[in-house]
């Protein structure tokens, strides 16, 4: 018996996210032919659904977002569990984003499921939902067992692959699905700004990260980092010890007390490597480390090592970029 | 019955302490080396905590521990930096004479001000010609209506350039050798002292140390510590109680040594396999080992016995003098299992065998401890 | 205002980590179980919002088995807090639903006003656990919650949540559960006679509510990475030359980008 999924997707610029995207990637292996139901949180847009529709997704509703003006997870779980006990859903499927996690805990707890955030693989056995998940900062992996009738699994973005479009997608049946709106007189988002990148894509989902630490020596020879990363249209990050300096904001640190980030390249620039960053930065799929300290811890966790002053090797790292792409 | 388990505060406390050394202690300890720049801010930081005045009664703002506490502190500290350490017990040196000579007025007037605030103390006992022979120092106090006035110099004196408060140690006639020497406490503004430049040291170099000159600095009767001719006593009881914990301090850069070779030995390839693997460094590992369990048991063995009441002279001249021979040899060790790279400054091992090379000389230098150990040791025979 | 603060006993983050004899979970042999990590976070940042708001009180609580959940509520003792709850388990249970349940019971029958906990553990990264005890206490719950301050005048907090691509700006009354990231400032370090006075300190013990022992998420196995090689790498005589390979390899070999 084939089990009846949905997937809850996110919206950035009216378009899924790559990762709500890999989301019904994921649904559409585990359940090979059988009907998937999408759920889209936001206001409805006709082309975002169809989108969505060649990446595996059969049916797509959408949930408005709560009239706080902000995202609350609680707020939209009342809504959710009529629709999932409409479709007789045994899996949910969403993105491990901020969001997505705290989607997932208030569901999961109040359709009474098993749950998993961060997961990098998910097969079905005769057990349950097996997930794995990497744990203590990248420095293990453990494999878990869903076993109730009932997951909600979180899915890391860019773990796993973009979805082949299908040819013949189905007619997306949209359907709007209005959140009711507990707490009217409770949370209130004020405001907002986006995080400072350097100008760059954001740091919570660039997929190539440039990042500069204490070994960049001051604040006006970290703007070498920026140019690399303009370069790359790379997100720029930083280490504690640069946030701490005042060279760059704290929203740009990477590490235990910053930012988690897994891109698909990450270039650690005069960073030594203390643990409180690696667990930062040890998901991104490619790592090369630029250090004059040729016993920098770094260089453990790396994949690719230039020891050298970097003062001159990353001007030209930005020129032979620049040359190879042509600008 | 004999128990080498801690208690559940004892497990506190040391947790407390390590956390301390390896966050904020250890990271700078390269950088503190290389430059001999005194981090009053983690000196601050350490008074906040409670690991400065360690031997000082809760009621006067002090941590109150006994010894065998204080030891377990110190071997967590050292291992992290010694130098700093020693900074950061100088006051507990310093403060002791007033623990055991003053009257209850005195402590009232000097320790609660002091503990209540980040200060720091100087004990003064050494002199230019000599420390060992401390019977013989040369500082001078001569009456002066109800004043003393000190005049003379002191030498190698822990955190001077820095201390608000100094416990002096001079005599009113250097023809009655121990008998005429009398404790005072000077502050820093007393007019007259004067500490003179930082040296520059071998190792410890997170540590100030300077010499302090006396030049006629009038002290009150009201300031000297017990009777006139007490100090030699006071000074040799002080020293009985801070002894251990420089075997405290032995321990940790034996262990802070052993930790690094047994890593090093285990990542370090040569003839195709890690050097641990080669029974050469095997033997050196388990030499290093040996002395660092000795060192440890000696400590906690002398600490308990004065913990017990008993003055521990015997035990605490056993394990300092043991201890610091012992960190010499282990960071020696350590040095040679790095091979070419443990004598460069870049890695950290070096600094170990200069650190551990101090505690060997200071606090009564250990062929003053030998001596000790066995005139105690005799007695028992006579 | 009563001040819950949810923490967790993880291992020492300087553990090696092993796997255990039968595969399945960390070996908890010889494992030191701290306070560690977002929780410091939680602990600290209810302590300021009691310096700021007078008359509030900050009480911790640990979910798990002895001696490790009474442990870390002594360190949360000695850090300020003004009581503390060990809800025991006889088993260690690492399913953050489980979690989050057994806290609820215990928390749904007290006057918590605002409950905070970190955003996720040190070990598990679930981050489940805040947005579940808000859904099941029925109180809005944010995660990745930075800046958090107490306005008086107004009764409400406000609050920075960090998503991937912005920095949101948040206004709540209580009562409200938050997955805290970061504190104002590094957490306090306990003093040593703080730490000493915490060990004579009460913990109040009651039992996880039934039904709060099985998990649903069961450990299968726990695998430790083979060891990284380390980086390979790249030799050159010119900086240029550096960047040359290093650019060549990225785009031929590992194909991050075109």
């Amino acid at each position: 018996m084939t089990p009846a999924i949905l997937v809850i997707g996110e919206l950035r610029e009216d378009k899924p996210t790559d990762a709500s995207r890999e989301a019904a990637g994921v649904a559409r292996r585990l359940v090979g032919d059988a009907p998937v139901m999408g759920l889209l949180i936001g206001s409805p847009v006709e082309p975002a659904a169809a989108g969505w529709c060649r990446d595996g997704v059969d049916t797509v509703r959408w949930l408005a977002e709560p009239p706080a003006g902000g995202r609350l997870a609680g707020a939209l779980v009342p809504s959710l569990l009529a629709l999932l006990s409409e479709g007789s859903i045994e899996l949910v499927l969403l993105p491990s984003t901020g969001f997505g996690r705290e989607l997932a805990g208030a569901l999961a707890a109040r359709w009474d499921a098993g749950a998993a955030t961060g997961v990098t693989a998910i097969t079905r056995t005769a057990e349950g939902w097996e997930v794995r998940r990497p744990v203590f900062g990248g420095r293990a992996t453990e494999t878990r067992i869903l076993s109730g009738p009932r997951a909600v699994v979180a899915l890391r973005p860019r773990s796993f692959p973009a979805p082949e479009p299908r040819e013949a997608p189905a007619a997306a049946a949209v359907q709007a699905v209005v959140a009711p709106g507990p707490w009217a007189a409770g949370p209130t988002r004020i405001g907002s700004e986006p995080v400072v990148s350097g100008g760059g894509p954001a740091l919570g989902d660039a997929p190539i990260v440039v990042a500069g630490g204490r070994g960049v020596g001051s604040s006006d020879q970290f703007r070498l980092i920026e140019e690399l990363a303009g370069a790359l249209d790379a997100a720029v990050g930083a280490s504690r010890a640069v946030t701490d300096a005042g060279w760059r904001p704290a929203s740009l640190q990477v590490g235990q007390t910053g930012r988690t980030v897994t891109p698909q390249l990450y270039i650690a620039v005069g960073i030594s490597g203390a643990i409180q960053h690696v667990v930062g930065m040890i998901g991104s799929r490619v790592i090369v480390a630029i250090n004059s300290d040729p016993s920098a811890p770094i260089f453990k966790v790396a994949d690719y090592g230039i020891v050298g002053d970097l003062l001159q090797i990353v001007p030209a790292l930005t020129a032979e970029i620049r040359r190879v792409r042509g600008r | 019955m004999v128990d080498f388990s801690l208690t559940p505060d004892q497990e506190s406390l040391r947790e407390l302490a390590r956390k301390f050394a390896r966050s904020e202690m250890a990271p700078r300890a390269a950088e503190v080396d290389r430059t001999g720049r005194f981090p009053e801010e983690i000196y601050r930081k350490a008074w906040e905590l409670g690991l400065m005045n360690l031997n000082v009664p809760a009621e006067f703002g002090g941590t109150g521990l006994g010894l065998f506490d204080q030891c377990l502190i110190v071997e967590e500290l050292a291992y992290a930096c010694a130098g700093m350490t020693t900074s950061i017990i100088a006051n507990c040196l310093a403060l002791e004479p007033i623990l055991l000579g003053a009257t209850p007025e005195q402590k009232e007037r000097w320790l609660r001000p002091f503990c209540a605030d980040y200060h720091l103390a100087s004990f003064c006992l050494t002199e230019p010609s000599g420390g060992s022979d401390a019977a013989a120092l040369k500082t001078r106090a001569r009456r002066s209506g109800d004043d003393y006035l000190l005049t003379g110099e002191k030498c190698f004196i822990t955190n001077a350039p820095h201390a608000a408060l100094f416990t002096v140690f001079a005599t009113l006639d250097p023809a009655l050798r121990h008998k005429g020497i009398t404790a005072f406490v000077v502050p820093r503004d007393a007019v007259g002292l004067v500490p003179g430049r930082e040296e520059e040291k071998m190792g410890h170099r997170a540590s100030a140390t300077s010499t302090v000159r006396f030049d006629e600095v009038r002290v009150p009767a009201a300031d000297r510590l017990g009777a006139e001719g007490e100090g030699f006593s006071l000074a040799m009881r002080t020293l009985d109680q801070t002894r251990t914990p420089i075997g405290a301090m032995a321990t940790g850069i034996s262990q802070a040594a052993l930790d690094l070779a047994a890593r090093y030995a285990l990542q370090r390839t040569t003839f195709g396999k890690p050097i641990a693997e080669h029974q050469a460094i095997q033997a050196k590992l388990a030499t290093m080992a040996q002395q660092l369990t000795a060192s440890r048991l000696l400590t906690w063995l002398a600490a308990w016995t004065i913990d017990g009441g008993a003055r521990g002279t015997l035990e605490s001249s056993i394990a300092k003098c043991f201890s610091s021979d012992a960190a010499l040899r282990v960071a020696d060790e350590a040095i040679q299992t790095f091979g070419g790279y443990g004598y460069m400054k870049e890695y950290p091992v070096e600094k170990l065998l200069r650190d551990a090379k101090l505690t060997q000389i200071y606090e009564g230098a250990n062929e003053i401890q030998r001596i000790v150990t066995a005139r105690e040791l005799l007695k028992r025979y006579a | 205002m009563e001040i819950a603060v949810c923490v967790k006993p993880v291992p020492d983050p300087d553990t090696r980590l092993r796997a255990s004899p039968d595969q399945r979970t960390l070996d908890p042999e010889g494992v030191k179980y701290v306070l560690a990590g977002y929780d410091e976070s939680a602990v600290e940042q209810g302590l300021l919002l009691r310096e700021q708001i007078p008359g509030s009180a900050v009480r911790a609580f640990a979910f798990g088995p002895a001696p490790r959940a009474p442990e870390i509520l002594r360190s949360c003792l000695a850090l300020g807090c003004d009581s503390a709850t060990h809800v025991a388990a006889n088993e260690p249970v690492d399913d953050p639903l489980v979690v989050a349940a057994a806290l609820g019971t215990v928390l749904g029958s007290r006057p918590a006003d605002l409950i905070l906990v970190g955003k996720q553990a040190l070990d598990d990264e679930e981050g489940l656990v805040a947005p579940a005890l808000g859904a099941l206490l029925d109180r809005p719950s944010f995660s990745s919650v930075t800046d958090l301050r107490w306005s008086p005048d107004r009764a409400r907090f406000s609050f920075r949540r960090s998503t991937e691509v912005e920095v949101e700006r948040w206004e709540a009354p209580p009562p409200l559960v938050l997955g805290l990231q970061q504190a104002w400032n590094d957490p306090r370090t306990a003093k040593l006679p703080n730490v000493l006075k915490a060990r004579r300190m009460p913990i109040e013990s009651v039992p996880a509510a039934p039904g709060a022992a099985a998990g649903r998420s069961v450990p299968l196995r726990f695998d430790l990475p083979a060891p990284r090689a380390g980086a390979r790498m790249i030799e050159y005589s010119t900086p240029a030359e550096a960047a040359e390979r290093l650019v060549r390899i990225l785009r031929e070999e590992a194909k991050v980008f075109p």
